[in-house]
């Protein structure tokens, strides 16, 4: 009886892939490091980085590779794929606290603002911004965003992008259902058009961000909208290689309308991303702009 | 709880027959939740001695009043003559090192990384994690974390070598406050560290959730892993924050962000609330595991069932859920509105009763048992009555305007001791002397066991009773000098160190001892008491064990 | 004790002989600073507050006017012992001087401490009693109980009112500290820098007072001020300081220049953090005249240890002299003498005014 698996749990061999990615890890932010410091490090940083950042994404390749073998290898039994959707879901709630974080800055510097003067130089376009804490006319600075900051249209380019990616929560949906119904066409274009309204997205992103009437660094306002909206363009971007992936699974056969976790995480991940960004729409550009005069 | 009919067959040694791999492949590709318990719980030894050794080096330095040793550790260190300033930097960076060792380094792999790993699937009946390779590099990126963590202390943190911002990182000490790269480092090793616990969090509320033998239920679960369910969520959910703090600091300090820089309208106190809002359930994800230990010892030992199953699982779960909020408790001298201040008083106070359910179940348990004094029930009789000690100085600390005399003084270092060093610590000796056997296939020492314990026990109140009466007089907390007044309870405090020391030698000693020549462990060596399924199976377990499923009445 | 450090000493030298070094004299960190304000443009950039930390860096190397920090017209009191500092062995919380204080030591005496007490108490000794009562000797079979509904209630029950008797006393005490100061407090604003205390007085014509710790006799150049048992106890003595009437309301309004520190005295129960851009403000009335020591109680830095407060608590008559020496003015004659007031040292009436400007693009 013993040796002999009577479970339908999935016991690994050993792998050499968690080894190697905590010390693709460490090594990527050690150079991290190296990049932030170049006075005690050198000019290596970038290498340093680079390396290890290899050999996370390395890392991350075979990983999964191994995955989607065992997946066809028949390891992934009901039990098994159970599993994979906990966990996916589990990994979604902690990024959810994740970006609790960044609101949570936001809310602190919107609902408690700060008495904060923002003053651009007409020719150079430089801000010279100012806490006027402790000083005269601190009363009647003390608003969010600051007093002579500009923002974004929230019903211009943003709206735009929140049309895009409600549009692209329901093209990965039809991409599901051709799925569910055996039909790869259908699984195909739709995962098409959900990674180029992905695409679409980001860099419509990157093109607001190079227009920004404020500045990163030197102001709160900035930082958090950056870091916020930042972090969504990242989960943005990793959902839409994500959704790549699939795709290009999809045309190498994968999938079945049966099993198909694959995809299907990909999926979530992605109404993950649009749902932070509706809140990010709402609180930061909507709610968070109210009442600042709207960048030209 | 449960009783077990499983299968009596699959317990006779067949780890002669399990295919084991090679050393390498065993221990440093290992997906085996079993092993990498045991690296787990290698590596927290480790952590723990390096901590452990800090705070002698810190107690040695408090003996008595004046700087003595600083300057020469901070030359050391340096390589060349340290300044005064740099001294006490030195001061700081031991103080940092040791709390953050201490806790993301010692109790949280031992506790959740150790024993977790090791018991959780025994005791639910299942053949290994839900992702064994994902568990493996849980613990790979705790072990690299410690290396970044252990680097920081060799490059410039600001006014000397080595992160010096206190286990919490306040901004803008963090960020404006310390130039170089040690603090960065100190960051990313949170970074890491945080990622790794999200990782198992993941892994163990899907083994729990998953993976139960059949008859299983929720509700049949040991306490041990109701206690691994509350904390997992614990972590889940208050890590992300914790990176997202950390996070900012990082853009602070190299990106010009403004999240905690004044003069762009940032927020110190911001950072403080994202902390303490990872870092009040970061105390229960300390303890919670000991309590579910002492479940189980207590019930073993009492031979009887924990008393009021239930109501021990769901005060766990309501430790859990109110710890979330309950924050700023950390924070009363900040400068909080009056309502907030309130607020946070009568919900702090309110854990005060379910932690309290569990220490009277505990009592009852063991009321009206058999109960027999093996060196783990030894420890959890201590555990019990010392974090008793430790919880009720906590429910002082809650209210907000007790805490405004002792905020930052040593009455709060000597409450989260009382919890951690004489909570958490005993908690982790305790399981360590219940499962040994099992893990090892050895037995400890039992009057070497019972000697450690009292050697510690008398070492540890002679270290942290007098904190107390050190933060009541109003000595403040990271200081390394202090007004010649508080000198002779400093001293007794460093008296208690050295007893202490002695204390964990023993322990060592018993347990190399046990290793090389202990008595050879049978399969469920403390009895009828015992009634998980871990001791059902053989000691060591077989290298895959329940490869047939038990079944639970 | 004594082999223990030796033992510890001993194997340190003999490891690493690098630790022979001496100790340096204390430099200005100063290179630090400069870099950080390149990144992160900290807020002791500030105009207004430059003056005043380049007059404490230099202030050690400068030879004091008075060697006992007394000005015409006022000596700074000599502290008595036990008073408003911590008593050798001391057990108990510092003696008193403010109402607030006298209640929050009464809650944790009266009600807390015997509470907590007899709560440990009653664990241990339910713990020895099983111990005894049911070690497998006395009681070899073990009952089979695992519920008792009225019990588990019971020990719920009994907690919760515990902590509402417990919660009625300590909110009070909260609402009380949050009582604003009057109108005509005495305002004092309070910064707090790395690493030292400047006190401004705004209702005073705003002179502001710097006040570092004194060093002691062997640390300090030949002719410098260094600390006297006039001054108190080592550690906690400072050459300038908080000098404010007794028993008259105070407003204490507490921020700092660079990191966060904290302003607390034990004797008043008081402790509130002194954070950047942030003005927090709490009301205190002294009870008694005298001296009355504090430390700094949020981790500040390096020196953090290093810089302690000392309230010197005058009858008002004798304040408004302190006033008067400093070239200020008490607020009925202000018109007529805040002109004067740039004798003071390191004059500033904007001390609070720690978060200035950051250019960026
Ligand atoms: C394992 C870790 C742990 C645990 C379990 C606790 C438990 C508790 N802690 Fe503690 N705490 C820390 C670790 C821990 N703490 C740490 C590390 C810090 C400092 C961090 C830093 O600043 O560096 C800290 C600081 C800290 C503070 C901030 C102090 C300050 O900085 O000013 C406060 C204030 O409210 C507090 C309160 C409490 C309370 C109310 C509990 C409660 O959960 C305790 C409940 C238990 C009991 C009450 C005993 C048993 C109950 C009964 C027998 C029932 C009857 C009792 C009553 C009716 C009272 N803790
Ligand atoms: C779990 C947490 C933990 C533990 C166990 C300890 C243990 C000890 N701590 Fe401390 N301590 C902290 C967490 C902890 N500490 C934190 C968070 C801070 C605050 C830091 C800050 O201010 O930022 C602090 C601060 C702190 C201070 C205050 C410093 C200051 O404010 O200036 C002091 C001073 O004496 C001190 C001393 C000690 C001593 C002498 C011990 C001794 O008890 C140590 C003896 C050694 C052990 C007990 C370890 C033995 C364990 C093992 C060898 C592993 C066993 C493993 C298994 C069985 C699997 N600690
Ligand atoms: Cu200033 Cu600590
Ligand atoms: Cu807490």
């Amino acid at each position: 009886m013993a040796g002999a698996k009577n479970h339908d749990y999935h016991i690994l061999p050993p792998s050499i892939n968690p080894l190697i990615g905590s010390f693709a890890a460490l090594t990527m932010f050690f150079g991290l490091v190296m990049m932030f410091q170049p006075k005690v490090f050198g000019g290596y940083g970038s290498l340093v980085f680079g390396g290890g950042l290899i050999a996370v994404l390395y890392t991350f390749w075979t990983w999964w590779s191994d995955v989607i073998k065992e997946a066809h290898a028949g390891d992934h039994t009901p039990v098994v794929s159970l599993h994979l959707r906990y966990g996916m879901i589990l990994f979604i709630a902690s990024e959810v606290m994740f970006f609790v974080g960044w609101f949570w800055a936001w809310f602190d510097f919107s609902l408690f603002p700060v008495p904060l003067e923002i003053v651009r130089d007409p020719e150079t376009h430089a801000l010279t911004i100012t806490n006027l804490f402790g000083q005269d006319g601190a009363a009647a600075a003390t608003q969010f965003p600051a007093k002579g900051m500009e923002v974004f249209d929230a019903f211009s380019l943003p709206l735009l992008n929140t049309l895009i990616l409600l549009c692209s929560g329901t093209t990965v949906t039809w991409a599901h259902h051709a799925l569910i119904h055996g039909d790869r066409k259908g699984l195909i274009n739709g995962l098409w058009v959900t990674v180029i309204l992905g695409a679409l997205f980001s860099c419509i992103q990157a093109y607001e961000y190079s227009s920004a009437p404020f500045p990163f660094g030197g102001l709160n306002y900035g930082s958090a909208f950056y870091m916020a909206t930042g972090f969504h363009g990242f989960h943005v971007l990793v959902g839409t290689i994500f959704l790549i992936v699939c795709l290009a699974r999809a045309y190498a056969g994968h999938f079945t309308p049966k099993q198909h976790f694959g995809f299907e995480a990909a999926a979530w991940y992605w109404h993950f991303v649009d749902v932070v960004w509706l809140f990010l729409f709402v609180v930061v550009y909507v709610w968070g702009g109210w009442g600042a005069p709207v960048h030209a | 709880m449960t009783t077990i009919a499983a299968h009596p067959t699959d317990h006779h040694d067949h780890a002669h027959d399990d295919h084991k791999p090679s050393f390498f492949a065993r221990w440093f590709m290992s997906t085996n939740h079993k092993d990498i318990g045991t690296l787990y719980l290698i590596f927290a030894i480790f952590a723990g001695v390096i901590g452990g050794l800090i705070s002698g080096l810190m107690r040695l330095e408090l003996a008595e009043p004046g700087i003595q040793y600083l300057t020469s550790w901070a030359s050391m260190m340096k390589g060349s003559g340290a300044s005064l300033d740099e001294a006490y930097h030195m001061w700081n960076v031991l103080i940092t090192a040791h709390g953050l060792i201490m806790v993301f380094f010692m109790v949280m792999p031992a506790i959740i990384g150790g024993f977790g790993n090791w018991f959780v699937p025994l005791m639910i009946g299942a053949p290994d994690m839900a992702f064994p390779r994902m568990n493996n590099i849980s613990f790979w990126l705790t072990a690299v974390a410690f290396i970044m963590l252990l680097g920081s202390t060799f490059v410039p943190g600001g006014t000397g070598l080595g992160a010096g911002t206190g286990w919490t990182v306040y901004a803008p000490l963090s960020t404006s406050g310390s130039v170089g790269p040690a603090v960065d480092m100190a960051i990313f090793s949170l970074h890491l560290a945080g990622a790794a616990s999200i990782l198992g969090a993941v892994n163990f509320i899907t083994t729990i959730f998953n993976m139960r033998a059949p008859g299983m239920t929720l509700h049949k679960m040991p306490l041990f892993v109701w206690s691994v369910l509350v904390t997992a969520f614990l972590l889940l959910l208050s890590l992300p924050v914790l990176a997202a703090a950390i996070t900012m600091l990082l853009v602070d300090r190299n990106f010009g962000g403004a999240f905690f820089d004044a003069a762009g309208g940032g927020d110190p106190v911001l950072y403080q609330h994202l902390f303490w809002f990872f870092g009040h359930p970061e105390v229960y994800i300390m303890i919670l595991p000991g309590f579910g230990i002492i479940s189980q010892i207590v019930a073993t030992f009492s031979r009887k069932p924990v008393f009021g199953y239930l109501g021990m699982a769901y005060a766990m779960v309501a430790i859990g859920v109110v710890g979330f909020v309950v924050w700023a408790h950390h924070m009363y001298t900040t400068g909080m509105s009056v309502e907030v201040k309130m607020y946070f008083t009568a919900a702090t106070m309110v854990i005060a009763v379910p932690t309290g359910i569990k220490i009277f179940s505990w009592i009852a348990t063991m009321w009206g048992g058999s109960l027999s004094f093996k060196t783990p029930m030894v420890w959890a009789l201590g555990f019990i009555f010392m974090f008793t000690v430790g919880g009720v100085t906590g429910v002082v600390l809650a209210n907000g305007g007790v805490d405004d005399n002792l905020h930052d003084t040593y009455y709060v270092v000597a409450h989260f001791h009382y919890v951690l060093s004489l909570g958490a610590v005993f908690a982790l000796f305790a399981g360590f002397y219940y499962w040994f056997g099992k893990m090892s296939g050895r037995m400890l020492n039992e009057f070497l066991g019972h000697l450690h314990f009292w050697v510690f026990f008398v070492g540890v109140n002679m270290l942290f009773f007098p904190m107390h009466f050190l933060g009541q007089q109003g000595m403040p907390r990271r200081y390394p000098d202090y007004p010649d007044a508080f000198a002779h309870w400093n001293e007794i405090a460093s008296y208690g160190y050295a007893v202490l020391g002695v204390g964990v030698l023993i322990f060592f000693v018993n347990v190399f001892w046990s290793l090389a020549a202990g008595r050879k462990a049978e399969g469920n060596y403390w009895g009828e008491g015992a009634t998980t399924l871990e001791w059902t199976l053989s000691s060591p377990p077989p290298f895959h064990q329940f490869e047939t499923l038990p079944v639970i009445k | 004790m004594n082999i223990l450090k030796k033992l510890v000493l001993v194997l340190g030298l003999a490891s690493m002989p690098a630790l022979v070094a001496a100790q340096a004299p204390n430099p200005a960190p100063a290179p630090a600073a400069a870099e950080a304000k390149a990144v992160a443009a900290p807020v002791a950039t500030a105009p207004t507050v430059a003056p005043v930390a380049e007059k404490a860096a230099t202030d050690a190397a400068k030879p004091a006017a008075a060697t006992d920090g007394s000005l015409p017209g006022y000596t700074p009191m000599k502290p008595t012992p036990g008073v408003g500092m911590p008593v050798d062995r001391g057990v108990d919380f510092q003696d008193q001087y403010s109402a607030n204080g006298h209640y929050a030591k009464w809650i944790n005496n009266v009600v807390l401490l015997p509470l907590i007490t007899v709560i440990a108490l009653l664990v241990l000794a339910l713990l020895l009693w099983v111990v005894v009562r049911f070690r497998r000797a006395a009681n070899p079979n073990p009952s089979k109980t695992t519920h008792n509904t009225v019990i588990e209630i019971v020990w719920t029950l009994i907690p919760v009112l515990i902590l509402l008797g417990v919660a009625y006393p300590s909110l009070d005490l909260v609402a009380k500290q949050f009582k604003p100061a009057p109108k005509e407090a005495v305002t004092v604003k309070v910064t707090g820098y790395q690493w030292y205390w400047g006190y401004a007085y705004p209702d005073h014509g705003g002179f502001e007072v710097v006040s570092n710790m004194l060093k002691e006799k062997d640390e300090v150049k030949p002719g410098e001020r260094f600390r006297t048992d006039n001054d108190g106890p080592k550690l906690l003595a400072a050459d300038n300081r908080l000098v404010v009437p007794a028993g008259v309301p105070l407003r204490l309004q507490i921020t700092a220049a660079d990191v966060i520190h904290s302003f607390a005295v034990p004797a008043f129960w008081f402790k509130l953090d002194a954070v950047p851009g942030r003005l927090n403000e709490k009301a205190l009335t002294i009870e008694k005249p005298g001296v009355y020591f504090g430390q700094c109680s949020e981790l500040c830095g390096a020196r953090h240890a290093y810089m302690p407060i000392v309230v010197d608590a005058l009858p008002p008559e004798q304040f408004a002299a302190w006033v008067k020496a400093k070239g200020g003015a008490m607020p009925g004659e202000k018109a007529a003498d805040a002109a004067a007031a740039p004798a003071a040292p390191a004059a500033n009436d904007n001390a609070n005014a720690a978060a200035p400007a950051a250019a960026t693009k």
